[in-house]
């Protein structure tokens, strides 16, 4: 059995821990990995999870002397799965014993940086994807094609203004609202069969389903004060995309939504 | 009908696989999350035209992909969340969401002196019909730890182990 520094361990935890709230895992999950690597390299230990900071108290098993309690800010909430499941799978191969505590600390370190999909391809397939579900919503193929550019247009100037470091909000109201124009286009000229279906699916690539989800995913767990923070953050920046709607929508003078 | 549910099914997985980009899920767990996004979302439509009501459609179909989720989990080797978020964002209630904010602006809009009840109604149906239907999504995501009694679904490999 390798020995463990307490502050090394606690170190290590808060890294996984953060790292895992910034890409979207629910509360549940975040829990299970933390304790599968305390279980396996012999400490006890409490968590707090809240959606703004995580803390943690570890304390050896075999000596209770040897304990150590650390705090970490969780610094932006975004979606990465890769990160997840790395994570997860890292996690397992430690808790098994096919690699030491030194090597699984240099893994996590790496992971934090892992390669992201091309942006390009991203774009296009969101595009896509909000084109699918203008024609699943019962549009034609011009309704689709107006979808298609308006999505294409609002995630590009999400991604522009994120990368400017704009408040996340005003990103996603200025997108909202130029993907609105977009697809109020479709609606102003009447060429597809039902506009108003173009301009309701077309910012759906903005819909925070991941908060929304794990919000109650962490309820029915009973995580209540992240359900409650997530619940608010989603609600948040559905509030911020009706907005950038409504004023796209005044603006084009659509109002039978 | 067939050729509808079939058209479902082949929209909604480039929806699954478009929402999975995004989220920046890995390579190999795309095609599954494409796959389980057109066969709930497909059940779901069917269940639909065959009567049944919008919130136990979706509930249908948003276990259907929590159970088959366990099982790719294991084939791939991947947590499930990774591909059944994704799969399940294909039916999430966006556009009622939108309807519940853009009538709670419209109360605004529409004056203290109008009759403004209608408005309150509409926000209030679309409000609760928005979270019945995400709450359905999250009990399908969540499903193998609700029904099975497990912690983790790596400890679920085969039939017998539910039971354990």
């Amino acid at each position: 059995m390798e020995e463990i520094s307490a502050n090394k361990f606690v170190k290590t935890i808060l890294e996984i821990g953060s790292v895992l709230m910034e890409s979207g895992a629910h509360c549940d999950r975040i829990n299970r990995n933390l304790q599968r690597v305390a279980d396996k390299a012999g400490f006890d230990l409490e968590i707090m999870l809240s959606y703004t900071a995580i803390s943690v108290t570890a304390t050896d098993k075999y000596n209770p002397l040897h304990a150590a309690t650390a705090l970490r800010r969780v610094k932006n909430h975004s979606a990465h799965f890769g990160i997840i499941t790395e994570i997860s799978i890292l996690t397992w191969q430690y808790a098994e014993g096919a690699i030491n505590f030194h090597r699984f600390v240099e893994k996590i370190e790496s992971v934090s940086s892992p390669p992201r999909h091309p942006a390009w391809i991203i774009r296009l397939s969101v595009g896509l994807a909000c084109a699918c579900l203008c024609l699943l919503a019962g549009g034609d193929l011009i309704d689709g094609s107006f979808t298609f550019i308006a999505s294409l247009t609002g995630l590009i100037v999400r991604q522009f203004l994120v990368k400017q470091n704009f408040n996340l909000m005003i990103a996603i109201l200025c997108s909202s609202f130029i993907t609105t124009i977009i697809s109020g286009l479709d609606a102003l000229t009447s060429i597809g069969r039902s506009p108003e279906t173009a301009v309701a699916t077309s910012v759906l690539f903005l819909i925070p389903g991941v908060p929304l989800i794990n919000s109650i995913i962490d309820l029915v767990k009973g995580y209540y004060p992240t359900a409650i923070s997530r619940g608010v953050f989603g609600g948040f920046i559905l509030l911020c995309i009706a907005l950038g709607m409504f004023i796209g929508m005044t603006l084009i003078g659509i109002d039978n939504f | 009908m067939v050729i509808e549910i079939l058209r479902d099914a082949f929209l909604s997985f480039f929806v699954a696989v478009g929402f999975a980009l995004l989220f920046e899920t890995p390579r190999r767990a795309l095609p599954v999350a494409g796959f389980l996004g057109g066969m709930g979302h497909c059940l779901r439509y069917a269940l639909l035209q065959s009567g049944y009501g919008l919130v136990s459609a979706t509930l249908c179909g948003a276990v259907a992909i929590g159970l088959a989720g366990i099982v790719f989990a294991h084939r791939i080797n991947h947590p499930p969340v990774v591909f059944t978020i994704p799969a399940c964002i294909t039916m999430i209630p966006g556009l009622y969401a939108y309807r519940t904010m853009l009538a709670s602006i419209k109360v605004y809009s529409a004056g203290s002196g109008s009759d403004t009840s209608a408005v309150i109604q509409e926000m209030i149906y679309n409000f609760i019909l928005t979270s019945s239907l995400l709450l359905c999504l999250a009990v399908g995501i969540c499903i193998a730890a609700l029904l099975f009694r497990k912690k983790s679904v790596k400890d679920i490999r085969k039939i017998k182990d539910i039971l354990k």
